[in-house]
């Protein structure tokens, strides 16, 4: 602190408080825990199977959508293929799950290997995929391949100032063409069925254990965005030119969060893939990435409750409505996207906070618009080069 | 081996013609408004639904052309009035309600014209086709594609250079505040554009509907080649399009008949990426002066 | 006193056009310096080029003994130059505290940021800046509510806690009212009692508030330079300021 004269500034200072959210609020961990416990005690008190994998699957999109909001939400990189670090958690777990079975199990013709590699015309694993027998393996290449891949792609794109609308459409290229691999080399992913009749894990032990795991990694999201890290990751995603100017490596804050993103999405696939028991190419797809992407906004996105909530209310409404509305559900689902970008612009949770906070100090128009004016200011980078997007024009 | 490659290369002109037709239309929308059109692809599919009614209808894809313009575009006013003309200033979020845009559209024309494939037949004096060098047959069809590509080049750059409505576009995209403040009505011209690309999308349908099975999900592969196509050849100029289109068609015919499919599409994308590494603004891309 | 910043040959091209013509310029420690001009005579590209928004076509930047020619911004604010754009720009959705918080002089590595807890030094030195742009009223307010002039001051703020050694001023003044001009123009003035300031600056009346030595850059290069009222009877910058110059 070099010695500015400030000396008049500090003679007459009064108390001043600065309102700061506590980083794990009261409320929220009792709330937290109560939805804890109303889902881990279902098993005891409910009978119904169909409810009991829907919960565990909610549980993981829950997860997914708040890899999304930590991205897109709190640092402002929309990702159209994050469903990649998703499809290739589920995967690993998956296929390692599959090579287990059928050692136990073995094929109609007496194979043990897995039919898809049988109908291929393979007699045996493969020695590149031998290794994954072993399920812990399997568990940390779940975890750590997306990592790395998500680190890859940041020192590409990020560090060129390459995000916005071209990281979008980047992100969905490479996203299909993981599909198309998928497809091609059926031999050794199942192609277009997936991979489907291993043992999987349901019951009330394993729901347990993503119960766990989610908790753990919402509490870490909270602590990660209400951290000194969080704020400078707001304002990056806010200002991200100021942030350059301001001593800040922009690039490498992004790479953070989103390997961040990527371990979370991983965790999640590989929680998904021991719980439901099929996985298929459509996991790791754009789609299933883009309706990630609007569980959050419908929950909130730069909120930390908002995935889950979005996640449980969108896919909750899916499972129920879906059946009776037949394609009107999908006409419904494109409504939603247009809903939440022109009306319901911070979301379930990010509306009701707004409207907490503010109560006492203005009227919903106020609300209205400043919420109006927030969102207009988070997204303005579309240009793919960003350190001279404010900058005024240079004579 | 090697004349094999360069029959390759011959016939990956129909394919960089595709590419030309499909991505023309995005190409001015997210040039001059800055936004993606994630529907993209579904007016694509639209303008070869168009296509399969005119041919019902007892039409051929010359009179399917500016039917599937006309429609199309109005679809694109409906669109750009409802919903795009209020957030052109949030690109990543124009993104996301065109995506259900996208979804609509798929669901609407599914109710409307059923689950099942159309086919629409190539007009009678461009059946048949002549062969190249190698033996290899290449239909008039792909010939007519190639001079449709290059005229639709021609008439979007008669558009921009040499109309007044060209000419406020050009402003808009060098200058938007300076030109608002000249008197140009920004907001009808990216209303124009957005109808102006609409509708070469619809074109774009049109045409490709007799080399495609016409479906629902017809347009979206489309529409991601598109976007590659822009961000190689960069925004902002219609060179970037040709370049773009040129590259990534050839590379993939080529690269495709070399290895397969699959890993032709993950070269190009490398490739892609690694160009964007090295110019982020894509080969052509429109840089301000500063 | 030594030199902190010394520019030397500074060349800077757009498409064709020069707009800094091997300029040759210096700043002492200690020094606030403004710097003046007609529009287009490469003010602002200077201060880009020493922040590291635009790479330099030819020349050199050296500052406190290091070449930081090329470096990327983030780099030349390590080094100790923080910069204030012509338009304000603060994070708009951040409180007016966190703006503050954030540009604190401190580590700026991502790990160190994850575990780095506000301490009551920090909140007591975030507090006395707050209470220097006189804006600790509105400290939890989001910096979207802010006016203007509210901003300016807001980034004037963040430059003062990021305690660099140079200050670059991109005409901090610009669409304020005079008395906010008068306001901003002390603060300037007080900054540059313990920092080195280099200012670009239209307004005449604020000019004459704080300057005690005045370059005048004309069309890319150094046209005079010394204290104000001698630069300014220099027949050569009247020329250039009242139009009789080479243009007519």
């Amino acid at each position: 602190m070099s010695g500015i004269a400030l000396a008049d500034a500090i003679t007459k200072k009064p108390v001043r408080r600065v309102r700061r959210t506590p980083m794990l609020p009261r409320w929220a961990l009792i709330g937290g825990a109560g939805v804890v416990a109303l889902i881990g005690s279902y098993p005891y008190y409910g009978s119904n199977g169909y409810m009991l994998s829907l919960l565990g699957k909610f549980l993981c999109y829950a997860v997914f959508a708040l890899s999304i909001d930590l991205i897109w939400g709190f640092t402002g990189i929309l990702s159209l293929g994050q469903a990649v670090y998703f499809g290739v958690g589920a995967y690993f777990v998956a296929v390692s799950l599959k090579l287990n079975y059928t050692l136990t199990h073995p094929t109609r013709y007496g194979g043990k290997i897995p039919d898809f590699m049988e109908w291929n015309g393979l007699t045996a694993v493969p020695s590149f995929m031998a290794p994954l027998m072993s399920l812990p393996f399997a568990i940390v290449c779940a975890l750590v391949v997306p990592t790395l891949l998500a680190l890859l792609f940041g020192v590409i794109t990020f560090k060129r100032h390459i995000y916005g609308v071209y990281c979008a459409v980047i992100t969905l290229a490479e996203s299909l063409i993981l599909q198309d691999f998928i497809i091609e080399y059926q031999a050794y992913t199942g192609g277009f069925n997936g991979i489907t009749d291993y043992s999987n894990y349901v019951g009330a032990a394993f729901l347990w254990f993503i119960l766990g795991v989610t908790a753990v990694f919402f509490l870490t999201g909270r602590v990660l965005t209400h951290s000194r890290l969080g704020t400078v990751l707001k304002s990056i995603g806010d200002n991200d030119v100021r942030a350059e100017f301001m001593g800040y490596n922009v690039a490498n804050y992004r790479i953070f969060v989103f390997c961040v993103s990527a371990f979370m999405a991983g965790a999640a696939g590989a929680m998904y893939a021991a719980w439901v028991g099929l996985v298929s190419f459509l996991d790791t797809g754009p789609v299933y990435s883009v309706e990630a992407v609007i569980w959050t906004a419908v929950g909130g996105r730069g909120t930390i409750i908002g995935p889950f909530v979005g996640a449980f209310l969108v896919k909750g409404a899916e499972f129920f409505l879906s059946g009776t509305l037949a394609e009107w559900w999908q006409i419904l689902v494109g409504g939603l996207f247009i809903f939440v970008v022109l009306v319901l612009r911070d979301g379930i949770v990010g509306t009701i906070a707004n409207w907490v906070r503010r109560r006492s100090a203005g009227s919903f128009r106020q609300i209205a618009q400043e919420a109006d004016r927030k969102a207009h200011d988070r997204q303005r980078d579309w240009q793919a080069e960003g350190a001279t997007r404010h900058g005024e024009e240079a004579r | 081996m090697t004349q094999s490659i360069i029959t390759q290369f011959l016939s990956g002109f129909s394919v960089v013609a595709i590419l030309i037709i499909a991505a023309l239309g995005l190409a001015i929308i997210f040039g001059v408004a800055g936004v993606i059109n994630m529907a993209h692809g579904e007016f694509i599919m639209v303008g070869a639904y168009t296509a399969a009614v005119v041919g019902k209808l007892g039409g051929n894809t010359l009179v399917a052309i500016p039917v599937a313009f006309v429609t199309v575009g109005l679809l694109g006013l409906l669109i750009e009035r409802g919903i795009v003309q209020w957030i052109y200033d949030r690109p990543l979020e124009t993104l996301l309600a065109t995506w259900g845009v996208g979804i609509i559209l798929q669901t609407v024309t599914k109710l409307i014209f059923g689950p099942e494939l159309y086919y629409v037949g190539s007009p009678k004096f461009l059946a048949g086709g002549f062969r190249v060098i190698g033996r290899l047959p290449f239909p008039w069809y792909r010939l007519f594609l190639v001079i449709v590509a290059i005229l639709l080049l021609a008439l979007v750059f008669h558009v921009i250079f040499k109309t007044n409505l060209g000419l406020e576009v050009r402003a808009v995209r060098r200058n938007r505040a300076i030109a608002g403040c000249l008197g140009i009505d920004t907001a009808r011209v990216d209303m124009a554009v957005f109808v102006f690309g609409s509708g070469l999308a619809g074109i774009a349908g049109a045409v490709l509907a007799p080399i495609k099975s016409v479906s629902t999900a017809m347009g979206f592969p489309y529409a991601v080649d598109s976007f590659m196509v822009l961000v190689l050849g960069g925004v902002g100029n219609l060179w970037g399009v040709a370049a773009g289109a040129g590259l990534i068609g050839e590379a993939e015919t080529v690269l495709s008949f070399i290895f397969n499919n699959v890993i032709g599409r993950l070269l190009v994308f490398l490739f892609i990426v690694v160009t964007i590494r090295l110019v982020p603004k894509g080969i052509f891309g429109y840089y301000e002066r500063r | 006193m030594a030199l902190l910043l010394e520019v030397e040959g500074l060349t800077a091209k757009v498409s064709g056009y020069t707009i800094l013509d091997s300029l040759d310029f210096s700043l002492e420690e200690g020094e606030l310096r403004v710097l003046v001009g007609p529009n287009g005579a490469g003010k602002t590209t200077l201060m880009s080029m020493i922040s590291g928004q635009f790479k330099p076509y030819a020349g050199a930047i050296r500052f406190a003994g290091q070449n930081i020619t090329g470096w990327p911004p983030d780099a030349v604010f390590q080094s100790g130059i923080s910069r204030k754009f012509q338009v304000p720009n603060v994070y708009e959705t951040l409180s007016v505290f966190n703006n503050v918080m954030v540009s604190l002089k401190g580590r700026r590595k991502v790990f160190a940021t994850l575990f780095q807890k506000l301490g009551g030094e920090e909140a007591d030195r975030i507090w006395e800046i707050l209470e220097f742009v006189e804006l600790a009223d509105k400290a939890n307010e989001s910096a979207d509510t802010l006016s203007h002039g509210e901003r300016q001051w807001l980034e004037l703020g963040m430059l003062i806690a990021s305690d660099p050694r140079l200050l670059l001023l991109d005409e901090p003044t610009t669409g304020m009212t005079e008395d906010d001009k008068r306001k901003t123009a002390e603060l300037i003035r007080r900054i540059a009692q313990s920092h080195t300031v280099l200012l670009v600056e239209h307004d005449m009346h604020v000019v004459r508030q704080i300057a005690r030595k005045v370059t005048v850059l004309h069309m890319g290069r150094r046209l005079a330079e010394g204290p104000l009222s001698e630069v300014m009877s220099d027949p050569m910058v009247r020329e250039v300021y009242l139009g009789k110059g080479k243009f007519q």
